[in-house]
């Protein structure tokens, strides 16, 4: 059990960064997550932790030592792989014990620590197993055995879970969770699946292209992104985007107007560009609005494609005159997603009014793409309540 | 191909093997078994000969009364051959002497190739793929070319700074020594064993080596508990050759070992050549001798073979 600190981290290839002055610091038994895309950096930042890779600058801390420059068996650290990475030629009670064979414990200590990590995981009676005798689950729980049976003071996990089928995922998903509470270990998570971020982790650590974008609880980040990467990346499907630009009534886009007071909010200059944000789920068919307590005005909108989930009912809306055009993302810039009740009555091809909550509208500087605003207060009510604004900076710790 | 027919019976034929699968298969099988009987013809015709070779007694065989094609040496088999052949010299201190020269080698090279194995099949740096050319492009020397520097230096002259004539040191002599031999042959077997452990330790997924070094192992401590065991295929391979090679080996050893005695080191090679007398040439000891010599080199390759066949990696990892 140690705090994990990493100072200015930054690991460059011969022509590329893929990790650039990266500083976390984390408490002692925190879950912390690292969510990004493919080649965010976020598994040269674990293999950084772990010594397997060494930073070309910074420093790393666990515990109050400077492990920067210690080979990774003087860590203290254990790691669950992607691959699950199992020594095939060993049974699966070597496998566990290889750590502690290593470290000459005697027979006894060896054994009785094996029954218990073994215990944890519901690995009773396969101790006599070779690896290629069990099934993607049971390698994962002797990944994770031999993990935590040295006591380390720190869990490196780099995407244990990818490998796992659907309903595997979820189930272990709950199973480290319960672990975590029982081990109480300092936990760094790497993912690209933000549902399991989200989940598990205490704290969030999103990265994009090498940087920090934001370090939060999951909900801070899903309520309070600081930046249009993070907003774009975290929630799934994820936040509907509309590009506009500041008036001095407010926010116009090509669709729609909002009215708002740019005075109330200083990081807001008229005519600015800026990128409006609303999750699927805080876009309201006009009959359902009623409860909200800051509607606002109607938009007028053509269902297009309608995805039942079960739970809930995602709605491809059309803005304007219903010709979208895609974007990269296969979003287009006259869409807005809209997720309803599953027995609402909406049909496709109908044409529907729709309002937006106020208290859930971003706003993000186009050029920069750093939050300006988090929930958009209307001109009236302006005076008692401004919007949640963000600091500077998205980046910081 | 086409419809239409000729009338040869060879055409016929033809025409019935491209279109009539029974019939190919017929063919396949029967080449099949006409080029296995020819490889094993070739292959095991050498030993016979040795056998019958070694059970004719010599007077027969000098008098050129023997047949070859049963196994019926003129009158009784001489079984007593095999007993003679360690009366006459210590046939068995030459064998010795291989299977020491041999097996010393295949240590050696095996330690030295895996560390170099594991440098070239997993690490990357400058230079790596120019430095393994250089290797390789060694080991295309002809041995001769070494022999003449290497039994000077090994018969113990000194070292002198050339052109200058200044002794520097009295290198020590190695002549008749196993140090003499191993030396050469472990520079001359390193290149292919190197070649053959890079290959299969690049194949061994870093997540392995990880887990071992996360686990409380070094670089090198991975390279043997996990590296090794898991190419174990390779390991065995790369040994093979060696230890076949080098007990084979007769050209480096014939001249570091002065004089043809089982106590100078003379290999088993050697042993076999010293049923030769400036007199007499004892055709039925050599056939003995060669086919006592080969037993623990078919012992040791079927013993190995089923090491490699048995497959290690087999699906542990999911990549």
């Amino acid at each position: 059990m140690a705090q994990v600190k990493l100072e200015h981290i930054t690991k460059r290839y011969e022509d590329v960064t893929a990790v650039d002055d990266i500083n976390l610091d984390l408490q002692d038994g925190e879950f912390i997550c690292l969510v990004g895309p493919s080649g965010c950096g976020k598994s040269t930042t674990m293999e950084m932790v772990a010594g397997l890779t060494k930073p070309s600058e910074g420093t790393v801390h666990i515990g109050d030592r400077d492990v920067t420059t210690l080979p990774p068996k003087d860590r203290g650290v254990a790691m669950v792989f992607q691959n699950i990475a199992l020594f095939p030629h060993m049974d699966v009670y070597d496998n566990i014990s290889f750590g502690l064979q290593l470290r000459d414990y005697d027979k006894e200590e060896t054994d009785r620590r094996v029954e218990k990590a073994s215990d944890i995981v519901q690995l009773e009676g396969m101790l006599d197993r070779m690896p290629d005798e069990m099934s993607g689950g049971q390698r994962q729980r002797v990944a994770i055995a031999r993990a935590i049976v040295r006591e380390p003071d720190v869990f490196l996990m780099d995407e244990p879970l990818a490998n796992l089928d659907a309903k595997l995922r979820v189930h272990m998903r709950t199973e480290l969770q319960r672990l975590h509470k029982e081990l109480d270990t300092t936990i760094i998570y790497v993912t690209h699946d933000q549902a399991e971020a989200m989940t598990m982790a205490d704290r969030i650590a999103v990265l994009d292209a090498g940087e920090l974008q934001q370090i939060d609880p999951p909900l801070t980040c899903y309520n309070e992104p600081s930046n249009l990467f993070v907003a774009g990346f975290i929630g799934s499907p994820s936040m509907n985007f509309m590009s506009g630009s500041i008036t001095e009534s407010g926010l116009e886009t090509e669709y729609f107007d909002l009215d708002f007071d740019p005075a109330t909010v200083d990081s807001v200059a008229t005519g600015q560009n800026v990128t409006m944000g609303i999750r699927p789920e805080d876009v309201y068919p006009v009959e359902t609005a009623g409860a909200l307590p800051e509607p606002t005005k109607r938009i007028g909108a053509t269902t297009d494609v309608l995805e039942p989930m079960g739970d809930e009912i995602f709605v491809y809306l059309l803005l304007g005159d219903g010709e979208a055009s895609m974007d990269m993302e296969g979003r287009g810039a006259g869409q807005l997603l809209m997720s309803v009740d599953p027995d609402s009555d909406i049909r496709g091809e109908e044409t529907i009014e729709v309002v937006l909550d106020r208290s859930k509208i971003h706003l993000f500087d186009s050029s920069s793409g750093e939050a300006i605003l988090h929930g958009m207060p209307s001109r009236q009510v302006a005076g008692e309540r401004t919007g949640r604004e963000t600091g500077e900076t998205g980046g910081d710790v | 191909m086409s419809s239409e027919s000729s009338d040869g019976a060879l055409a016929r034929w033809t025409q019935g093997v491209i279109h009539d699968d029974e019939q190919r298969k017929r063919l396949y099988r029967a080449l099949f078994y006409i080029v296995t009987v020819f490889f094993l013809v070739t292959t095991l015709f050498p030993f016979y000969w040795l056998l019958v070779l070694a059970l004719t007694p010599s007077r027969l065989i000098l008098g050129g009364e023997w047949d070859l094609p049963l196994l019926r040496p003129q009158g009784q088999a001489n079984w007593a051959a095999f007993g003679d052949v360690f009366q006459q010299i210590p046939f068995h201190l030459y064998v010795f002497n291989s299977f020491v020269l041999a097996i010393v080698t295949t240590i050696i090279v095996l330690f030295i190739a895996s560390l170099a194995g594991y440098v070239f099949g997993r690490l990357e740096f400058p230079g790596r793929g120019a430095l393994m050319l250089g290797i390789l492009a060694i080991s295309y020397f002809p041995p001769a070319a070494f022999l003449v520097p290497l039994f000077d230096a090994f018969t113990g002259n000194a070292v002198a700074v050339p052109f200058l004539g200044v002794e520097l040191f009295q290198a020590p002599r190695l002549v008749n020594t196993p140090t003499a031999m191993v030396l050469p042959f472990s520079a001359l077997f390193l290149p292919l064993a190197i070649f053959i452990l890079t290959t299969f330790y690049s194949q061994i997924p870093d997540g392995l080596e990880d887990a071992a070094r996360v686990e409380g192992t070094t670089r090198l401590g991975a390279l043997f508990r996990v590296i090794i065991p898991l190419s174990a295929p390779g390991v065995a391979t790369a040994a093979v050759l060696t230890f076949i090679a080098v007990y084979n080996e007769y050209f480096f050893s014939s001249i570091m070992a002065l004089d043809n005695q089982a106590a100078q080191w003379s290999p088993l090679v050697g042993g076999i050549l010293s049923y030769q007398s400036q007199y007499t040439t004892d055709f039925h000891l050599m056939a003995a001798a060669s086919i006592i010599g080969v037993l623990p080199v078919v012992i040791l390759v079927v013993v190995a073979q089923e090491r490699i066949v048995s497959g290690l990696t087999a699906g542990a990892l999911k990549e």
